[in-house]
């Protein structure tokens, strides 16, 4: 736990901008002049806030989140991260959790969350240590050992969450990560992964389709529109921090819940 | 994980000594020729008294098996792998080369005896051919069908190209490969044995066509035994070796999909 207490003190100005989005568009190529799938997107993610994004389908959330994590260009637009461009992908910037279990099906899970440590060469004394105390923090002591296929779809998750955080930037991108899971299961994850940010203090950007996991998790939800996706409306959740399952039950969230549901609703 | 279903290899071990008892004792019921069907025994005779012929020709057509699978095996994985990774050269040969996949490569042998003479090289040169085309096609449909999302997170992570080829690519490939080495080893196996029964002076498969010209039926199901033996041999080899270094395969998890980009080439066996 060592090394958690180290991120808790590298707690960030709360005046600070994580993420600065402007007037960013995109058109995929194709044929009749390609697709738009985003239009005109300006945010700005004050830094250690949890921000959860929403949207029909294909609205162009997973895009959004590949550009802020230089991971693909737009075609239109400035994205800046701590008040730099974001051209290529940057871990000590920013690291992502995709949907899809991307973990390394060859590795095994300490091996996994070592990967990046790895990747720029550190000792592997050092990235074994690390990675071990990041599985703990994920609660994960003791499986390091196994193959991504002997572990639950919850425990993979956990490992992709250990492997976003080791090289510790201070931005996490998070793609759905717990759509594969049971609805039990991503309470458990949700509440979870609240523990963590509380310990780490990152600024995140989540992506869900699951409004009740919006407004549990957020601190404020970004609605956006079908394709090309626009942001239709920012809505600040005003609930107080720890969040516990109680407060699912109060009049508050439900209308929280319920006014996300109208703005995605109303689209055709 | 504690009821276990029973192993493939128990099944196939309890198929084999099934097999070997029909074989010992339906030809001795009179139900077959002995010309059509001589008993295990018979057999085990031939290989038992001529040994040394029979060693011999094993030699020659391992040692054609040999250099063929490092055209078949090497040359495939190796020209698959570039196909399938890099787009570029994937659209110029791929159709060219899928398309020279469906000559029967066997018609052109008496070519390859023209230019190689009857002995080794000819049969190297034809299997090495004959089976390099579809561990090249498989092997290039499974370097295709790698994860993006394996790519994706790699490049997230803050991997340089070469990084993502060494510590991704080659390791998600890694059951491709495999896949192609069973299916190359097979094929040149086959490929080795039809061209030395077609013309040649060595070799189990000159065994066969010997023996079957003037009807010893014995010594000709002598060399087809051992033909057995060797591809048996091969692929129990093969799949050793497999489930030692694609370890995260062994569990069963993914194996279909393997076991899917070999079934995408037809193995019309002899043409
Ligand atoms: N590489 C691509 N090339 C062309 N079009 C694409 C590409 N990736 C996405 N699109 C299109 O852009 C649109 C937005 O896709 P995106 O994956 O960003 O949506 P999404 O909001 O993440 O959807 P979902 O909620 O289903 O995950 C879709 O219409 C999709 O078809
Ligand atoms: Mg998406």
């Amino acid at each position: 736990m060592q090394h958690v207490a180290n991120l808790a003190d590298r707690r960030p100005q709360p005046e600070e901008t994580a993420i600065e989005v402007a007037g960013l568009s995109h058109v995929y190529d194709g044929p009749d002049g390609g697709v738009p799938a985003l239009q005109d997107i300006t945010m700005s993610v004050g830094s250690g806030r949890f921000i959860v994004v929403v949207g029909p389908s294909g609205c162009g959330k997973t895009s959004l989140l590949m550009m802020l994590a230089g991971l693909r260009a737009q075609s239109r637009g400035t994205i800046t991260c701590y008040g730099r461009p974001i051209p290529d992908p940057d871990p000590k910037r920013v690291g992502v959790i995709f949907q899809e279990a991307s973990l390394f099906p060859w590795l095994t899970a300490v091996e996994n969350v070592e990967f990046p440590l790895s990747l720029r060469g550190d000792p592997k004394d050092e990235r074994r240590r690390r990675s071990e105390a990041m599985l703990e923090l994920v609660g994960l002591q003791g499986f390091g050992a196994r193959y991504p296929h002997e572990l639950s779809g919850g425990m993979k998750q956990r490992v992709s969450i250990a492997r976003g955080l080791i090289q510790d930037p201070p931005v996490l991108l998070m793609d759905e990560p717990f759509a594969a899971l049971d609805e039990q299961t991503r309470m458990t994850m949700g509440h979870e992964l609240l523990r963590i940010w509380n310990a780490t203090r990152k600024t995140v950007v989540f992506i869900t389709h699951s409004l009740t996991e919006a407004v549990y998790l957020a601190d404020e939800v970004l609605v956006m529109s079908a394709r090309p996706g626009r942001i239709i409306d920012r809505i600040p959740i005003t609930l107080p921090r720890p969040r516990t399952y109680e407060m699912m039950a109060t009049d508050v969230f439900g209308k929280l819940r319920d006014r996300i549901w109208q703005q995605i609703r109303q689209v055709p | 994980m504690t009821i276990r279903r029973p192993e493939p290899s128990t099944v196939r071990w309890a198929m084999l000594v099934t097999l070997l008892f029909l074989w010992e004792f339906v030809p001795t019921t009179g139900l077959l020729p002995e010309l059509f069907l001589p008993a295990l025994s018979s057999t085990l005779k031939v290989l038992y008294h001529d040994w040394r012929t029979y060693f011999g020709a094993l030699l020659v057509t391992l040692y054609e098996v040999g250099f063929a699978m490092l055209i078949s095996c090497g040359g495939g994985i190796l020209v698959g792998a570039l196909i399938g990774g890099v787009m570029t050269l994937r659209n110029l040969l791929l159709p060219v080369f899928s398309s020279l996949y469906a000559v029967p490569i066997v018609i052109l042998y008496p070519v390859f005896t023209a230019w190689f003479g009857v002995g080794s090289e000819s049969k190297i040169a034809f299997a090495g051919i004959y089976a390099f085309f579809p561990v090249m096609l498989s092997t290039a449909a499974g370097i295709r069908t790698i994860e993006p999302h394996f790519i994706l997170a790699a490049r997230a992570m803050g991997a340089t190209t070469p990084q993502l080829v060494t510590r991704v690519v080659i390791p998600a490939s890694l059951p491709t490969v495999f896949a192609g080495l069973r299916l190359g080893g097979a094929l040149t196996i086959i490929g080795v044995v039809v061209s030395e029964m077609l013309t040649s002076a060595a070799g189990i498969g000159y065994l066969v066509t010997l023996n079957r010209t003037i009807l010893e039926s014995s010594r000709v199901f002598a060399a087809i035994l051992m033909i057995l033996i060797l591809a048996v041999a091969y692929f129990m080899f093969a799949r050793a070796l497999e489930r030692r270094v694609v370890v995260w395969q062994a569990a069963g998890k993914q194996p279909q999909q393997a076991r899917d980009t070999t079934a995408t080439v037809p193995v019309t066996a002899t043409a």
